[in-house]
């Protein structure tokens, strides 16, 4: 038994690096605690909870899963009061109601067929099934990632910003991948879909929700993979001054702001300073920058008096 | 394997982390993905199934560490295997026998240290050791594993050796009794430390939230407001859903019409239209001289976590004067606030007539029937003049006023306390000494004004 373990334990962790590599193809640069999560959610079926602060990357991760297993990518984005109707499914009222005025003729024809009131009841009863069938059906985001034939990404973005009840609904469509609707019945997905949700965590996720998924928590980047992420998506940049930013931002990090610099400000302040054309970091050009990493004044208040000793240490 | 899985999750739960059966499940399978060859791997995977917030995986991650620390060296060894295979039953069948409780001199001697491990835990299981609560209990559980081992054999075949005159014999055996037990004690200490860190805390957590706060010690405090966060998310859990569901009104049927215009004025769609919810103003003033500071802490602390459920809150505190000290809680950590308010306004005579006035004077117009006022003291005045005039505007003005009292009942309007006198203007009155009485009477008052 044990040497059977030791040959699967090597082809889990080929294929964990196998998903690592393909990430970093497509410009996505992770670690192998994302990669593993990646490969037990494939392997096991399970949907991905993934948590984290704002901007490191969550919803690439999906965009980049979805790339990699060339699979079509179905995002619902959630609010306060997203209901049913908006991520299920809908009924075509209009057309239903087009094709009834449409049809009068037709009505008229086959009710006048029939001589007594029971039959005519009859037919148009028959009609009722036709009006209530998947042609008017309305497929929204959820029932698009079930129905789908050769399965695809499905990402439910920010669900800690629904509601309560919204959550327990999702709770049949993440472990058992089925719908119902009342007038056709119980839908099954031929393809289990492989899901993701992120939450920026303004609120507390209901624990069935979460036993249903795996848990993945999304940190800020060290300063060596943050390197990378920097170097894989602004190539242009120079040696030198990728290493000061990084390390001037992580510094950024470490003071007590409202909101932290995330990865994707980093990587939009490296690309700016490269159009500026910049070799090195100078504190007066980095207070003139400033707004591009941090987004309210009294952050950039606070971390003023302390980017001088910043840039300092940056430069060792 | 199955053995391994089920006491590690068994000491994650008491570790204050709750893992689900169906959370179990998924373990398993991850193990079987996974292998248990790669430490830092398997920790990964775990991690995602049976940790699922920040703090918990923090507890997953010293858990992990300490028990793998402990039980299974290393993953590599391989004997190991053993103690998870099916071969367990095998090893069990070899305990049972002769064999190896005559062998405990043998283990000992040629053995390493795996082995000798793998026989302890052995022992362990079957001396229940997962069920110690204490360390008190280390004594007892080191003499019933020993006794598991084959001490009985042992200490045979020392009196043996002592009745033939082998003196050096008997120097040797008696040894290795004493190596043997001081191995299996730091085993059972270990294992106290990986079980028990948290039934402890949970007992005295029980203790505290009966404890009058009057007698709590400063060295608690941290347990306790920890205690208040639960216990004001519990009640922020209750208490949002049911102000959701009444913000719902009645069918708005003109809006009704006008949305479904498009359907040639069949009604598909229903608007509803919103009831206003009057959120509740909550006003609190507490006394936070001497006698009652403790209890005051609290309740501010337990306000203040509310503050997304009771977003109006405005909060004042007293001994002789009145100060306002909503921003400290607002703006600052919830313990630091708390100590600075005491700071502030704490020492000094009580003078309730004048934090009154004072409170009548810092409101003015900002009372309405929306209000209600939350007093907490013991009542006691000095024998100033408790003003209950102007308790009475107060209580005009507002949709009613709550009195929080530390003290028992039975000592209301003893000595200096003014307590009688102030019921008559109080909606309700009441005796909250304890943690577990501020939660009902916050529980309570949730009740009744959302």
């Amino acid at each position: 038994m044990s040497n059977n373990k030791t040959s699967s334990d090597v082809s889990a962790k080929d294929l964990i690096e196998n998903i690592q590599s393909n990430f970093e193809k497509q410009g996505y640069i992770c670690n192998t605690h994302i990669a593993t999560a990646i490969f037990l959610s494939q392997s096991l079926g399970k949907p991905i909870l993934v948590e984290g602060p704002p901007g490191v990357g969550k919803t690439e991760l999906a965009k980049a899963t979805a790339e990699w297993m060339e699979k079509p990518l179905i995002r619902l984005q959630c609010y306060e009061g997203l209901d049913e109707a908006k991520a299920l499914y809908e009924w075509k009222y209009g057309k239903q109601l087009l094709y009834t005025q449409v049809l009068k003729d037709k009505l008229n024809q086959i009710v006048s067929k029939s001589d007594s009131l029971e039959s005519s009841i009859d037919n148009l009863n028959n009609f009722d099934d036709i009006f209530f069938s998947e042609k008017f059906l309305e497929p929204r985001p959820l029932l698009k990632a079930i129905e789908s034939e050769n399965g695809s990404v499905l990402l439910i973005d920010e669900i800690d910003k629904s509601d309560d009840e919204f959550e327990a609904f999702l709770l049949e469509i993440l472990s058992d991948y089925q719908v119902s609707i009342p007038e056709i019945g119980t839908i099954k997905g031929k393809v289990k879909p492989i899901v993701f949700l992120t939450s920026n965590n303004t609120r507390e996720i209901g624990d069935a929700l979460k036993r249903r998924c795996l848990h993945l928590y999304i940190p800020f980047p060290d300063p060596f993979l943050e390197e990378k992420i920097i170097s894989s998506r602004v190539p242009e940049i120079d040696e030198n001054l990728k290493k000061q930013l990084v390390s001037f931002v992580q510094g950024l990090r470490s003071l007590d702001l409202k909101k932290l610099p995330s990865v994707s400000e980093t990587i939009d302040w490296a690309r700016s300073l490269v159009l500026l054309n910049i070799k090195t970091l100078e504190p007066d050009l980095a207070r003139e920058t400033l707004n591009i990493l941090l987004k309210f004044q009294t952050d950039i208040d606070v971390s003023d008096p302390e980017i001088d000793n910043l840039i300092e240490q940056s430069k060792k | 394997m199955v053995d391994f899985l089920r006491d590690f999750i068994h000491i994650l739960r008491s570790s204050d982390l709750r893992v689900s059966t169906s959370e179990s499940i998924d373990a398993m399978n991850v193990v079987s993905k996974i292998g248990l060859n790669d430490r830092s791997l398997l920790k990964d995977s775990l991690s995602f199934s049976l940790a699922k917030t920040l703090r918990e995986k923090e507890i997953f991650s010293e858990c992990f560490d300490n028990f793998f620390e402990e039980n299974y060296m290393n993953f590599n060894d391989e004997k190991l295997p053993k103690i998870f295979d099916d071969k367990n039953i095998k090893l069990g069948d070899i305990k049972d026998s002769d064999n190896f409780q005559n062998n405990l001199e043998e283990l000992y001697k040629n053995s390493d240290k795996t082995s000798l491990m793998t026989a302890m835990a052995l022992a362990a299981r079957d001396a229940n050791l997962q069920d110690i609560k204490l360390f008190t209990q280390v004594g007892m559980f080191t003499r019933k594993i020993f006794d598991e081992m084959g001490l009985e054999t042992l200490n045979n075949d020392i009196f043996q050796a002592s009745r033939d005159g082998k003196t050096q014999r008997e120097e040797e055996l008696k040894n290795i009794r004493e190596n043997l037990r001081i191995e299996i004690r730091d085993y059972i200490e270990n294992q106290v430390k990986l079980r028990t860190s948290n039934t402890g805390k949970q007992l005295r957590e029980d203790a505290l939230s009966q404890m009058r706060l009057t007698q709590a010690d400063k060295s608690d405090y941290k347990i306790m407001s920890g205690i208040i966060k639960k216990m004001a998310k519990k009640l922020i859990s209750v208490h949002s859903r049911r102000k959701r569901k009444s913000q719902r009104g009645l069918l708005d049927i003109r809006s009704t019409i006008r949305a479904n215009q498009e359907y040639e004025g069949i009604l598909f769609e229903t608007v509803w239209k919103k009831t206003k919810v009057d959120r509740p103003k909550i006003v609190a003033l507490c006394d936070v001289s001497g006698s009652v500071a403790n209890v005051s802490r609290f309740f501010l602390m337990f306000l203040h976590s509310l503050t997304e459920i009771l977003p109006n809150v405005r909060t004042f505190a007293f001994s002789n004067k009145a100060g306002e000290v909503t921003d400290l809680f607002e703006n600052k950590d919830i313990n630091i606030a708390a100590a600075e308010t005491l700071l502030l306004n704490g020492g000094g005579s009580t003078d309730y007539g004048q934090a009154f006035v004072d409170l009548e004077g810092y409101l003015e117009n900002n009372i309405d029937r929306k209000t209600t006022v939350i007093i907490l003291g013991d009542a006691r005045s000095n024998y100033g003049d408790p003003r209950c005039d102007v308790l009475k505007t107060i209580q005009e003005k507002s949709k009613r006023i709550l009195f929080l009292n530390p003290e028992p009942k039975s000592v209301w309007g003893t000595g200096d306390s003014e307590m009688l006198r102030f019921v008559p203007y109080c909606s309700k009155s009441k005796v909250c000494s304890s943690l577990f009485d501020l939660e009902r009477v916050v529980d309570d008052m949730l009740r009744s004004s959302i």
